[in-house]
């Protein structure tokens, strides 16, 4: 059955306009990040191929419906972990393939740009999760603890596996962006409170205890767990950064200073003072807010939650379970992303490596946003096909 | 009509979905919780502490450097330049937090084209680095696939991984691969490791020793070309001694900088680690006063943090000048009459272990030493003779001293209560149970009696007056072969009391690493030992505490703390006269002594009768003087212990002291000679000693009477013996 819509009215403008706005301001915050010169390239030209790169591939994910995404699913999800897997065993000599950057082995190094295969399976790994939460429920139309309990172990399963390969890389920024998707699936995927309460509970209760004892019980943690003490350096360069010279701590005082010396209305476009290494990828949002002071910054946040608010509406709108599930992963995904990425640069977080999604610099994780958010497009874009087939949903 | 099941399943479903409606809007209440918490904080920081970051800002651009402010210089008291700094030209480099190593290279390079540098500090290290360097390829290609992959599968970190590939690309660095690295480049590399061993923003000394005047010309023709970024022309400072007094002390140079060991005490003071600190003596314990004040200046970075611009703040005050207390021309004949003496007690007999003399001089009332010698014979590289200065020796060096200390003994017996002011006591050798005799030097025989008062005592210098002293203060009393106990209170009594004068506790003075002498064990069985304590036979003092002891006597019982250091100026502005006084030294009462002016004028009394009484022990020297002057004498018999290879080793020997004052009635000075291992034959035992406590007072009130030629604040010349003998 064909809608009664046309093709333009299908599109969802709203989204687009509110990723022409994130274009906008990748450019000009990149533009100013790189004054410094200190890369020796200009990318701005490369971030808005990467923007038109991206768009031409949501018009083709738009192609595809809802349904053909549920079938490959898996497919998609195993050929993410043959990735990560070729990766893990690719040379990593100087100048071959796998060669790690800053210590991490997370990239594919291709003629033309770094791929980084973690930004794509964030999004398989959405829609696998997905599919096999909307299965679930279809086989199992009474809910009872027992059938709640199975589900979390086979989601556990379908973290676990993705999840080593990225710790071992490692990246500890964007194990935890799978973690964060997965904690919100288990909730929108309508498993008993009885059991996310206590174990969310848990969860949290071990993550303050081991916070604590990092601060009081060091001896403990590395005579009987056989941590290492570096670990905790993370730990203190975050609460105290001004007592630990350290590279990490650098990085926290020099975003601090820089954001906080934006004050109200900041410095201006290039006006910074302040060098924030990694200003065009990680810490750009030092930049906005050092040049556009809290205005600036606010506003980009705002630009966020815009689009969280946006991307919730369309999952309230749409119809089929596996659709509002890929779509609650999305929303959980930039959302850790962007909490993460502001909050370590204001303290509010450890410092992890992930980038801000739309803005920082970078091909990989662009286009792994794009990725996911072209296939909230094609469920929009072919939503209204099922306003007269209630009941051809669940074929 | 639909079955049952299928109805089930719509109902199930429909359930599932106003529960995900449910929890998606949880989920994004969640989320706006979190957004709001980071527009919050991000309020705090930017609206809140705004103004607190920016000022951190502002701050963190100003830097002290290293501009080479002059050190402060160490006068004479009579303005005679003891310690100067030397104008040198030198040319530095200061490198940025940006610059990069290839960018230092070419720097080095274009410098190399002007200056000459010397090459023979350039390591086999530093070498093979700069091959690397200049053949980045070639060295990586050494390295096998294999072995890059044996170090790549080590369970060790990236950065231990790195170090093993640098060191095995190193290993295998030929000889004659080195060898390929020609003068010219050798030079590029002698400069650019000068370069490369400083720390950003502290500016390095690439070359300050023989810079030519035409190199020199040629760098600062050249300052502002971008090629030469980062260099300079500077004007710098070599300290040079103008005395061989080892109390001056010394420093480090620029290339030693810091001492490791007090890195971060001076880090954290805002110092470079290319700093000359004092490493000793006065240098070191006036370090603070003499460093100057560096400038400051606040650079202007662009977005990249590359400095563009530096604006001076604060220009910086060159290190505050010390003028000592020591009149080096009372201080160089002094120390000739001691090296004099030394040399011909050394040529005399029985002088097998003489080796250092001392003589501290100083003011009672105020503390200022006005001398302090030690003089220490040695043996130069031909094997000959020679008098080293070995002036820091008066305030380590701890000997038992003898008879000195009996005016402490008499006014720790009075203030004890064992004596009475003029008490008379009879002196007779003590015979002690268990066969042992203890007597007075002058008062050999048994069984002779001789009645003392306290002055005839300290005349006489018995022993025996002493020992009932001491005696009395245990609570004994004398009697014929009677065994007595000593308690280590007893002990405490007389060491707290003889403490008091400065004997066996450290002085004060304003150096660094005082001794304060050695306190031999308490030993319960052997009561005798105590009567040894109070005739300065047990204990060991420094001449720097004797002199302090003598001093308290004659400034009325008034302990004053000695200091080298007299005043602290500002630098002088003209070059011709010391700049304006900073801080004065005031005289420092440390403690008063516990007894009436009666018993220390009864002391004094005393004194003054050893050196003119009957039967004064100093009677022969000191007796004809034409100044009122009073003192004692000591003698200590001991065995030698210093050197367990001499064939004295365990022999007895004798260590001679005198100590006094002048004038009697209103003391000037206060002095302490004292000579270790005077001798080998306790029978024969030279008045070296005396002779040279007697020379060196009549040197003083010489000098003194001689007409001053020029104001002590006029900037003079150091003093040089054969000009102002031929004057």
């Amino acid at each position: 059955m064909q809608t009664n819509k046309s093709f333009a009215d299908r599109i969802d403008w709203s989204l687009a306009f509110i990723l022409f706005l994130f274009f906008v301001v990748s450019l000009i915050a990149i533009s100013s990040a790189q004054t410094a010169g200190q890369y020796g390239a200009n990318f701005v030209p490369k971030q808005a191929v990467f923007y038109i790169v991206s768009i031409a591939m949501i018009g083709v994910l738009m192609y595809f419906d809802p349904d053909q995404y549920k079938k490959t699913a898996y497919y998609l999800y195993g050929f993410g972990i043959l990735m990560l897997i070729l990766l893990m065993i690719a040379p990593a000599g100087q100048g071959q393939i796998g060669q790690p950057i800053n210590g991490a082995k997370a990239w594919f190094h291709l003629p033309f740009f770094n791929l980084q295969p973690a930004e794509f399976m964030k999004t398989f790994y959405i829609l696998a999760l997905a599919k096999m939460a909307a299965a679930h429920h279809e086989k199992n139309l009474v809910k009872t603890l027992k059938t709640d309990g199975y589900l979390l172990g086979k989601i556990g399963v379908l973290l676990l596996i993705p999840l080593a390969f990225i710790m071992q890389q490692p990246d500890l920024g964007t194990a935890l962006v799978f973690i964060a998707i997965t904690l919100a699936l288990i909730v929108v995927s309508g498993i008993s409170w009885k059991i996310i309460v206590p174990s969310f509970g848990g969860v949290a209760a071990l993550g303050v205890l081991l916070l604590w004892m990092t601060l009081n019980m060091q001896e403990f943690l590395t005579s009987k767990l056989g941590l290492q003490p570096y670990a905790f350096a993370r730990i203190y360069t975050w609460l105290d950064p001004y007592s630990y010279a350290d590279n990490e701590a650098y990085n926290l005082i020099a975003a601090m200073n820089a954001i906080g010396s934006g004050e109200v209305f900041g410095k201006g476009y290039q006006g910074r003072q302040v060098y924030v290494p990694e200003n065009h990828t990680d810490f750009i949002f030092t930049v906005i807010s050092e040049d556009f002071g809290f205005i600036g910054s606010s506003t980009v946040i705002i630009l966020f939650f815009m689009l969280i608010y946006h991307l919730t509406k369309i999952t309230l709108q749409l119809k089929d379970t596996f659709s509002t599930y890929v779509c609650a992963g999305i929303i959980a995904m930039i959302t850790f992303h962007v909490f993460q990425n502001i909050g370590m640069t204001i303290q509010l977080l450890p410092i992890t490596g992930i980038p801000l999604p739309l803005i920082s610099y970078g091909g990989s994780s662009l286009i792994g946003n794009m990725l996911a958010l072209g296939i909230v497009f094609s469920m929009k874009f072919h939503h209204k096909n099922y306003m007269f087939g209630n009941h051809k949903e669940d074929e | 009509m639909k079955p049952p099941q299928k109805r089930q399943a719509t109902l199930a479903k429909s359930k599932l979905k106003s529960n995900t409606v449910f929890r998606m809007n949880i989920l994004f209440f969640s989320i706006f919780l979190l957004f709001s918490i980071l527009i919050l904080r991000l309020g705090y920081l930017q609206i809140v502490k705004g103004e607190d970051f920016a000022r951190a800002i502002a701050r963190t651009e100003e830097v002290p450097v290293n501009t080479s402010v002059p050190r402060g210089r160490i006068f004479d008291s009579e303005g005679r330049v003891q310690v100067d700094n030397q104008p040198v030209n030198a040319i530095t480099y200061t490198a940025m937090q940006t610059t990069k190593r290839t960018e230092m290279l070419e720097v080095a390079k274009e410098l190399a084209k002007l200056i000459e540098k010397e090459t023979n500090k350039v390591t086999l290290r530093d070498k093979q680095d700069y091959y690397i360097m200049l053949h980045t390829e070639a060295a990586t290609e050494k390295v096998t696939d294999e072995e890059r992959a044996a170090i790549e599968s080590e369970d060790i970190t990236k950065k231990e991984k790195q170090q093993k590939l640098d060191a095995l690309i190193r290993e295998k660095i030929t000889e004659k691969e080195l060898e390929s690295i020609t003068e010219e480049q050798l030079e590029v590399l002698a400069i650019f490791r000068e370069m490369t061993s400083g720390y950003a923003m502290s500016p390095q000394i690439i070359k300050n020793k023989d810079v030519t005047a035409e190199e020199f010309a040629r760098v600062s023709e050249r300052l502002t070309d971008p090629k030469l970024k980062g260099v300079n022309t500077i004007t710098d400072w070599k300290r040079t001694k103008t005395s061989d007094l080892v109390i001056l002390g010394s420093t480090t140079t620029p290339e030693q900088g810091i001492p490791a060991n007090k890195l971060n005490y001076y880090l954290a003071r805002d110092y470079s680690r290319n700093d000359r600190v004092g490493t000793s003596f006065l240098e070191q314990q006036y370090e603070e006063v003499l460093q100057g004040q560096k400038s400051v200046v606040k650079n202007i970075t662009d977005g990249r943090g590359r400095v563009i611009d530096t604006i001076p703040v604060d220009e910086g005050q060159p290190g505050k000048d010390l003028v000592l207390s020591i009149d080096t021309e009372l201080q160089s004949s002094l120390g000739n009459i001691v090296e004099e003496h030394l040399r011909e007690l050394k040529a005399g007999p029985n002088s097998q272990l003489v080796r250092d003399a001392y003589l501290v001089m100083m003011d009672p009332k105020t503390g200022e030493v006005l001398s302090m010698v030690g003089k220490q014979i040695g043996r130069d590289e031909d094997g000959k003779t020679v008098v080293n200065d070995y002036s820091f020796g008066a305030i380590t060096a701890a000997y038992p001293t003898g008879s000195v200390v009996k005016g402490a003994t008499l006014l720790t017996g009075y203030e004890q209560n064992a004596i009475e002011l003029n008490q008379v006591m009879i002196d007779e050798p003590l015979q002690l149970a268990g066969g042992d005799v203890k007597r007075s030097l002058f008062n050999q025989s048994l069984n002779n009696r001789v009645p003392l008062s306290d002055t005839q005592a300290l005349e006489v210098s018995s022993n025996v007056y002493m020992f009932k002293i001491a005696l009395a203060i245990s609570g004994n009393t004398y009697q014929h072969k009677w065994g007595f106990s000593v308690k280590a209170e007893d002990y405490n009594t007389v060491r707290n009391s003889f403490a008091q004068f400065g004997l066996g506790v450290p002085t004060g003075v304003d150096l660094p690493n005082e001794g304060s002498g050695l306190k031999g064990r308490f030993i319960a069985g052997e009561p005798g030992i105590f009567l040894n304590l109070v005739i300065g036979q047990y204990d060991t003092y420094t001449p720097m505490q004797l002199a302090q002891y003598i001093s308290t006597i004659a400034n009325d019982g008034y302990r004053m703390e000695p200091h080298i250091v007299k005043e602290i100026r500002k630098a002088s502005t003209d070059g011709k006269t010391l700049g304006s006084v900073e801080t004065v030294i005031e005289p420092k009462i440390l403690n008063r002594i516990n007894n009436t002016q009666a018993e220390i004028d009864q002391v004094k009394k005393g004194m003054r009768m050893v050196y003119t009484g009957n039967r004064g022990s100093a009677r022969s020297y000191f007796g004809d003087a034409d100044y009122t002057a009073a003192g004692k004498t000591g003698t200590a018999e001991i065995s030698y212990y210093d050197d367990s290879e001499s064939p004295f080793y365990n022999k007895p020997s004798i260590n001679t002291a005198h100590v006094g004052f002048a004038p009697y009635d209103d003391p000037q000075i206060a002095y302490a000679v004292l000579i270790p291992y005077i001798t080998t034959n306790t029978k024969a035992v030279p008045g070296t000693t005396h002779k040279i406590a007697r020379a060196a007072v009549d040197k003083y009130f010489e000098l003194k009477a001689k007409p001053s030629e020029e104001s002590p604040t006029v900037i003079k010349a150091p003093y040089n013996e054969e000009k102002e003998a031929t004057e």
